[in-house]
This record gives C-alpha cells, structure tokens and sequence, in this order.
C-alpha cells in the first residue's frame, strides 16, 4: 500500500481548479461539455484493430491533434486525452506513461480547449477477490498515470468506463493521493442496468462521491435513452454534478463495418430530457462525432442547470447492494463475526478454515441482517492480513455492505482502502487519540462511522455525560467534512443487573444526541443490558424496543435470535416503516409462541428426508448406518447416525472404526473407478458433518479429530484455478489433519512464511496452466532455502510425474486421494 | 472498430458432456446426486449470460520469423504465428476471430461456492465449462454464415494455446475485438483470461470446402441426443 493517509492535510486539501468557471461547473452551477469518440474517429483515419492507440500521440501527433481540434471547433469545452490505455501494463516496452501522457497532453492543448481532461481507463486486468490483480497493484498503476498527467499540465481527470467498482476506487484514490486536479468517476452499465461486476449506478454514486470524486456519471455501453433510467437512478445519490457520455446506440455490423444506430436529433433530444433531470456534465462516447458534440453545445448554451433532489439519509452500499435508512426506519447490523468468546470462531480465524464465518455471514442474512459486522481481533494473529482477507471472502457470499470493527486504525484503513463500496467503521471514541486517527480514514474513504460515546475518562454514567462526548465527536467530525448522516452515535448499553439507573440513561441519552445534534443517527450494541440477569434474550428484546422508541437507528444483535428479530419486525409495524404490515402478516401468520416454532425467514431444513436405497443405510446399527450413509454422500442423515453412535461410543471409536474406514472404501472406490468426482467429494461431504459432530460434543473429542499434523496447501501464484485445490482439502480435513488453506493465486514468499510460522512438515501446490507450472518451482526452490525440513507434494491438470519432479517436488499426486496416501506416509495417519 | 455483441440465447447443455468434465464413465449414480447435478446445471443456465463477438478479417499475406511461420492480417496487429496454424488456415482467404464468454456472474457463482459447497462448486465448474463451449459453437455458427454470405466456408476453430500457437496471442486477439469494452473479459500477467469461461478462437474462410476439415460434433444435427459422444467418444473415433 502507498504510505498510510497522511491525514488531516490530506483530507482538507483544497482542489487547484484551473478557473472560476470550472469551480461553478463542480459547484454544479454550471454546464460542461466534454468531447466525443477518440477511438472511433482513430479508427475511421485507419488504425488496425489492436493496435494501441495511445501511441499515436508520438508516433502521429498531427492526427491526433487534428480529432481534438474538430471538437473544440464543434464546441467542446473539455477535450480529453488520448490516453485510455497508457499504463504501465498495457504499454509495456512499448513507451513510457510519462512520454506518452506528455505526448497526449501536448497534442490536447495544440488543439486549444478550455481544459484539458486526462483519461484514465481500466487497467485491462481484473482485480482480487475475483481476478488476480492486487488493490495495491492497481493502485500504483494508476498513480503513476495520476502524476504523469499531473506533470504534463493537464486540468482535471476523467476516470472513465470503469465496470470494477474496486478498480474505480483505485483510481479516484491514485488521483486523490498524487495530485490535487479535479476528478471525474464514470462507469459504464450493461442493460441491465448493472457494470459486468454487478455494481448499480446507486452504488457506484454513493461510494465514489462519499471519497470525493468532484463528479461522478456514466458512459459507454449504452445508447442514450438506455441511459436515461440509470442516471436517474444515480442522481439522488450523490451531491456532485452527474456527468453522461453516451454511446451514440448500440453497435452493429453492416457489411463487415460497425455503424451506431442513434442519429444527431434523437441523441440530443435524450440529452435534453437529462439536462432536465440535472445532469450537467455531457459530452459522448463510441459512435459520437464532433457533429454531436455541435448540437450539444446549442442545447446547452439555451438551457441552464435543473434544480437537484439529493438525498438526505443514512446509506452505505457494498459492490452491489446499497442500504439506507430514511427518517423513522430502523436498521439491523448482525454481530456474529467476531471471536470474542467464541472457541470455534477463533479456531477459524488462526487456521484461515473461514468456513465457520462464511456461514455465519450467510445465516444472518437470511435471518434479516442489513449489514455485517465483522471482527478479527485476536492477540495472536494478524489482524490486518485476517481482516481484509475475510472481507474479501465475505464479497463472495453475501452482498451485505460491512461494519469494520477494530480498534487499531491501521487495520481499520487497510480494510476500507480496498473495499468495493462505502462501509461502517467500527469506531472511533472522544478520546483524542482516536478522534485523531480514526476520523480522517473516514473522510478520506468516504465512509461512515460509528462513534462510542466514551472518552479518556471512561464511559460517563449520565446522558448528559454522554451526549457531551458525542458533540465533541460529532464537532470533529463536522470539521473534517464528514456529513452528519455518516456519523452514528453508540451511547453504549451497560448491565442492569448492576445499576438499574443505566437503562434510563441510555435511553435519555439516544434521545438527547438526536435532539440537540441533527442529523446525525444512533446505534446500539444491546446485549450488554442484561449482563448478570437469567433469560438475557427476553431482557435484551425488551430494552432494544424501549431504546427504538428513544429513536434508535440501528441495532447491533444476533440476527439469528429469534426474539431479537421479533422485536425488530414488530417495531416496524408500532413505527409505520413495514407498510400495512404487509411483512409481518405474511411471515408471521400462523406463528405461536410454541417451542420450535418455524424459523421466519427460512432456515435450511436439517435432515434430508430423501428415501435411501442402501441396505446399510437402514441398518438398525448406527455405525453401520453412518458408514453406509457417507459411502452415499448424505450429510443430514449422517450426523444423526453419528450422533447415535456417541451415545455409546466415544469420540476415537467414531473416527477410527466409522468414519474414516468408510473415508478409506471411498477412497479405494474413486481409484478403482467405481465412483467418479462428485461421489467423492459429496462423501468426504457427509463425513465432514459427522465429524462436526463429533468436534462440537466435547472438547476432548475436538483435539482427537485434528492434531494430526499441519499441511499448507494453495493453488500457485498466477494461477486462479482452486478447484482441485478446493477437492484436496476437503479430503485432508477428514482425515484429521489442520490444513492451512492459503487460497489461491498465492505469491512464493506468502507460502514460505507461513509454512516456517507454522513449521508445517508438508506443502501442496496446485497449477492448473502450463504458464504457471513455473511460479511452482520458484516456490518450491524458496521452500528449500527457507524450510529445507518441509515436504512439498505437487498436483493439477497440467502436471506429470516429470513435471513434478523437474520442478523439484518430493511427490506427485494424481487427485486428491494420492494426496491423502501421502499425507499418511510423511505425517503418519 | 468494435463489432456488435451477440448475444445467445442457450437454454440447455450437454448433460452428457457435463458429466464426461466430472469424469463420469457409466458409475451408478444415484437420485440425490442426479438431482443436485440437475440443479446446479439449472443454476449455471440462470447466472449464465453467454455473449460474444466476432471480426472477419482479410488474409494479408505470410512471413517467417525465427523459422516460424507468421500469418499477417488486414486492418489488424494480430498476426497468427506457428506451424500448426499456419497449415490450419492453408489456403484461407480471411480469417473469422471469435470471443465467447459465459459471463462474469458464471465467475461470481464459482466463487461463492469455492467458499461455501465444494460439492457443488466442481459441478458448476463443469457445467459452466459446457456452457461456453456452447456458445463458442454458436459463434463458430456465426462465422459459418459470415463465410456464405461471402461465397466461402469457414473451417474448424483453432484456439491460442492448441498446437503451437501461442498464448501469447490473447492480448492482441482481445483487443482487436475490443472484448475487455463489450464482454468485460479482462487478462491476466499470466494470460488468463476473466471469466474464466470464455474462450477465443479463429478459423479459416476458404474458396473451397477444406479438405481435412472433417465436420465435427458441433455441426451434426445429432449432436444433443448423440448416445457415443454422451458416451466420451465421437463417430470419427
């Protein structure tokens, strides 16, 4: 990562905004208008398909100066640099960014423009979690890019056709960090009204504007009037002018040639219907002439901006979902992704197992959360490396926008630098020591944040106490720019059971910061209350009722307690959020207070009640069953089965006469050929959910199932293939070993620092591309200079036994039960 | 100069082909996992968004360089080099290039289950790889009718990486159809492409039907229904 924020100078940066004119545009006083196609008009002068045209600028500056000069001629105020594709990446050794931005730059002003916009697009590669990219990486792409225009004299940015939210934020960030010329973010949106990555245009307002984009919009992909229900959407989202550059309709090929659909009349005609919508930044895209841009420009110079409905409410978004709270609507942030007091949560979180939390994450959303909470704070670990690899894997299984909850500012930033969207951070207090590290990450990432009501001298026990530190950390908050709907208060809940004034102290507190601070919002953390008390549940669901009718936002509970869920959705109804009770009616019909009572928002069903065919399935011995039943890869009916068996057996005899021989006939049937992959796999399946049985019934029985010895396995870097990977694991748990899954795409150095953290006797290395087969042998000629005592056992499509060994492996492993054998042979079974 | 986006309307795939991916070879398999590979092929049809695009370009002319042969075309930067592309497109005219991709919510998909059901995710994985096939025939389809429209036929696809026509030849190949802009398909370092499932390829416009090009599964009518390929094989052996 660049350097950590260099704070409050950062964040109260002024803009070097090129004139008067300009500053009434960003105020969105005042119109603008951009230029249209580069790559059409370069096309149409006869450059070769794939060919990079940001060479041009050296190679055949008069051409390019020549496009430019059409527009300014038609109008345009704005004309932007032929620099698309100048990074580092794409140019390669075939010129520098510097020389090509100074190129770009120079031939933009010989056209003479009003101001000259640099062009930032996509780095061409997709970015982590989904692709191979780093955050950092594409960071320092664009940062370079950022300060060669910046040398080269440009006026502002446009970072434009972005469909990777990640990757726009990169960028604004690049920009932001290393110069102090305006910024324009546009992404581009399918039909669907959603960029390839699945971003809205809510989302990609709300993130980009909250970390400054002095304007935000859409461009290409779409003709016009496709874009006209988008904008409106993006435009209550964001209090910056809203920019479009739209295609001139969609693409089609007439006799081997691309011709656009939409004529100069019909385009602006879509425009004008924007302008009266409020954009007032418009320029075009694909297909657009510097005839388009002429008739723009008359539009423009007869009209003046429409007035702007922006909204005034709590929201934050992940990559493709956006939350927000209006006036009277109350909110639940869902806590169970956080190790406090949870021997099976930090168990995952020091072995990088993260199955647990994911799902968790899952089952809280679909018990109702709206945002989660997540917490890596162990002593032991690497906060910072877990924190951003959960929130990575979190985007994978849950849409739900994150709270960020640490106390140490550096894991905070490292989290929110990289998220994909506008996240809640998990807090800041009125000690000043927090207030001055935490709140600039919050300005300069755009993102709300929760503020504890507790300062140097502890939690103060009146309201008026409270709400004291609340003004301090709200006035704070207020210098730095942060808008008062970014900042929710905690007034933090404390045991009844120890002083019974509390309760009413919290409640006239939640009352006295939303009445003496407007604006700003409240959230509670409620379980604290009834600390000491026997049916804690009843007393928590009680007094989170009492705190919503003091006018409290947003909850922090367990989702998955029924009684707190209940309380939330009633609520709705007393308060009028839940429209004609038309939830609570429809999934709460028919419910009685009966024990087991079914789960409202539809658990999964546990047992499968699917008939087996087996003989053994139906075996009144529930060993016999059990074996039988993960020969037939059924999980539910398993764990029953073993569940039984403990009844009269302990935890050893369930492993070593149950479940692993029926592991081993699996084994022996996939390499006979009787079972194929996903017989396999659905079986290792149903074992793992006896041996969670068996883990969750003591915790003797949990030390028995693993403490077999530690394996690091990943798929090598550059390669983005887990599969095999994934089958490998599955199996090597079963059979009691601890795996440290390091993912996939995994550099050398990561594998070798873990392997010596944890003294691992075995590796395993998958590569699924001949391309690849090469990180292996690096990372295998690493482990031996660094943990020379280490076996490495290699795998994957691609490889061979010769492979494997001019890589320099110990083993070769044709599938994952190979694996397994060795495994055995190197740290016994 | 992009072309237009196709889109193709797949509503099924190969079942057979999905479970030859899984390395299935006539095991007994039973309703619960039959059903959970129904259902997840179902799945990989609903995210699925296959799309692609598809240039012709003219054949230019041919070189050599370091002893291996280089096709050069017109009014693009891609040149095709090697031995076995070189003899592929004997006697072509012009070239058909083609991007297909199943979609980035294919990838998202994969994704989410590499993190919650491993299961499911290998079965997925195979059903996404029998989706994009499916729409590389369709684009493949696309080029057969861009080749009569022209008086010519198109033979058999060929793909960077088969033979000795390098993977190195994505970058460019990408551009030229402008696939990151129109399909989002992105590359990595290591000339990777996302999603994953997509695929490129090109193939030869002749004057004449080619010779060697024996039609292949993707052209016979019997193709859905074909008991041999279900069963792994084809009738050209």
């Amino acid at each position: 990562m660049a350097e950590a924020v260099r704070r409050d100078e950062l964040v109260l940066r002024r803009r070097r905004v090129a004139d008067a004119d300009l500053s009434s545009v960003l105020a969105g006083k005042r119109f603008l208008l951009f230029d249209g196609a580069m790559g059409t008009q370069l096309q149409a002068r006869g450059l070769a398909a794939g060919e990079l045209p940001e060479l041009l600028c050296l190679t055949n500056p008069g051409e390019v100066t020549a496009i430019h000069t059409a527009y300014v001629t038609a109008g345009a105020d704005v004309v932007t640099t032929n620099t698309f594709g100048a990074n580092a990446a794409k140019l390669g050794a075939a010129a520098s960014v510097e020389e090509v931005f100074q190129a770009a730059v120079a031939c933009a002003r010989a056209a003479r423009p009003r101001y000259v916009a640099a062009d930032l697009g996509p780095t061409g590669q997709l970015l982590a979690p989904m692709g191979p990219l780093a955050f950092d990486d594409a960071y320092e792409l664009f940062a370079r890019q950022a300060r060669a225009a910046d040398a080269a004299g440009a006026d502002l940015f446009i970072i434009e056709t972005m469909s990777d939210l990640a990757e726009a934020k990169a960028a604004l960030l690049a920009v932001r960090e290393n110069s102090d010329l305006p910024a324009v973010v546009s992404m581009t949106f399918a039909e669907d009204g959603r960029t390839f990555l699945g971003t809205t245009p809510e989302v990609a307002a709300l993130t980009l504007s909250s970390m400054g984009a002095d304007a935000v919009g859409i461009n290409c992909s779409l003709g016009p009037s496709e874009v006209i229900p988008l904008v409106e959407r993006m435009l209550p989202w964001t209090s910056c002018p809203v920019l479009v550059q739209a295609n001139a309709g969609l693409p089609r090929v007439e006799d081997g040639v691309t011709v656009y659909d939409v004529g100069v009349d019909e385009y602006v005609a879509a425009v004008e219907r924007m302008l009266g919508m409020g954009v007032t930044i418009v320029g075009g895209c694909c297909g657009t002439t510097p005839d388009y841009i002429a008739a723009e420009r008359a539009l423009l110079d007869a009209r003046r901006p429409a007035p702007r409905h922006v909204r005034d409410c709590f929201a934050v978004c992940g990559p493709q979902r956006l939350v927000s709270l209006e006036a009277g609507q109350v909110g639940v942030i869902g806590e169970r992704i956080n190790p406090t007091g949870k021997r099976r949560m930090q168990e995952a979180l020091r072995s990088g197992n993260h199955d647990l939390v994911m799902g968790e994450a899952i089952a809280q959303e679909r018990a109702g959360a709206q945002i989660l909470d997540v917490n890596a704070g162990l002593p032991e670990i690497d906060e910072r490396a877990v924190m951003c690899r959960l929130v990575a894997e979190l985007q994978g299984v849950t849409t739900l926008p994150l709270q960020i909850d640490a106390s140490d500012p550096a894991v905070i930033e490292a989290a929110v630098r990289s998220y994909p969207g506008k996240p809640l951070i998990n807090s800041v207090n009125g000690k000043g020591e927090s207030l001055s590290a935490v709140l600039p990450i919050a300005a300069h990432y755009g993102c709300a944040v929760v503020g504890l009501t507790l300062d140097e001298d502890g939690i103060p026990a009146t309201s008026d106490g409270r709400l004291a530190v609340a003004r301090k950390i709200v006035t704070e908050a207020d210098a730095l720019g942060i808008p008062r709907h970014d900042v929710v208060i905690d007034c933090l809940a404390m045991a009844a059971s120890t002083d019974q004034t509390a309760p009413r102290a919290i409640l006239d507190a939640i009352r006295a910061v939303k009445h003496e601070l407007p604006g700003v919002r409240t959230v509670l953390g409620v379980s604290n209350i009834s600390f000491g008390l026997p049916f804690r549940p009843l007393v928590n669901a009680t007094f989170l009722a009492a705190a919503f009718s003091a006018g409290l936002d947003l909850a922090i509970i367990n989702p998955e307690s029924r009684r707190m869920m209940d309380a939330v959705d009633s609520w709705r109804v007393l308060s009028g959020e839940d429209a004609s009770a038309r939830f609570y009616v429809e999934h709460y019909a028919g419910r009685t207070d009966a024990v087991g009572a079914p789960s409202l928002h539809g658990d999964k069903s546990l047992a499968s009640q699917a008939p087996s065919d087996g003989e053994g399935a139906r075996s009144e011995d529930p060993a016999e069953r059990a074996r039988s039943l993960v020969l037939e890869g059924r999980s539910a009916p398993v764990a029953e089965a073993v569940a039984q068996v403990l009844e009269s057996h302990d935890a050893l005899y369930a492993i070593n006469e149950v479940l692993i021989p029926a592991l081993d006939e699996v084994g022996r049937r996939f390499e006979k050929g009787t079972f194929f992959l996903p017989q396999l796999m659905a079986s290792a399946e149903a074992a793992k959910a006896g041996f969670e049985v068996i883990r969750a019934s003591t915790p003797a029985a949990d030390a028995a199932t693993s403490g077999k010895g530690t394996i690091v396995i990943c798929t090598v870097h550059g390669d983005i293939h887990d599969i095999g990977k994934n089958i490998v694991r599955m199996l090597l748990e079963n059979y009691g070993y601890d795996v440290v899954d390091l993912g996939r795409d995994v550099p050398p150095e990561v594998v070798a620092d873990e392997t010596v953290a944890r003294h691992a006797p075995l590796v395993g290395l998958s590569a699924l591309m001949t391309s690849t087969v090469p990180a292996m042998a690096e990372t295998i000629k690493l482990l031996r200079e660094r943990a020379p005592w280490c076996k490495v056992v290699v795998g994957g499509a691609v490889l061979t036994p010769e492979y494997a060994q001019m890589v320099g492996a110990d083993f070769y492993a044709k599938d994952a039960t190979e694996t397994a054998h060795i495994a055995g042979e190197v740290l016994g079974r | 100069m992009p072309g237009a986006v196709e889109a193709y309307g797949i509503d099924a795939v190969d079942l057979g082909e999905v479970l030859r991916y899984l390395g299935y070879s006539g095991q007994k398999l039973d309703g619960e996992l039959a059903a959970r590979i129904d259902e997840v092929v179902a799945r990989c049809l609903s995210v699925g968004r296959p799309r692609g695009v598809t240039r012709v370009f003219g054949v230019e002319g041919s070189s050599e360089r370091d002893g291996v042969p280089v096709l050069r075309l017109s009014g693009t930067s891609l040149e095709l080099a090697g031995h076995s592309i070189a003899s592929h497109l004997d006697g072509a005219v012009a070239v058909g290039v083609l991007v297909v991709t199943a979609g980035m919510g294919v990838e998202a998909e994969l994704r989410r289950l590499s993190l919650t059901d491993r299961v499911a995710q290998v079965i997925f994985d195979a059903a996404g790889s029998a989706l994009v096939e499916r729409a590389a025939n369709a684009a493949e389809a696309s080029l057969v009718a861009q080749a009569a429209d022209r008086g010519l036929y198109c033979g058999t696809r060929f793909s960077p990486g088969y033979g000795d026509l390098p993977l190195e030849t994505q970058p460019v190949l990408l551009a030229a159809l402008d696939a990151g802009r129109l399909l989002g398909i992105t590359l990595s370092d290591s000339l990777l492409m996302s999603p994953t499932k997509s695929v490129t390829a090109v193939a030869g416009f002749f004057e004449r039907p080619p010779t060697d090009a024996r039609p292949g599964c993707s052209a016979c009518y019997a193709r859905e229904f074909c008991l041999l390929r279900r069963s792994g094989r084809t009738c050209r052996g």
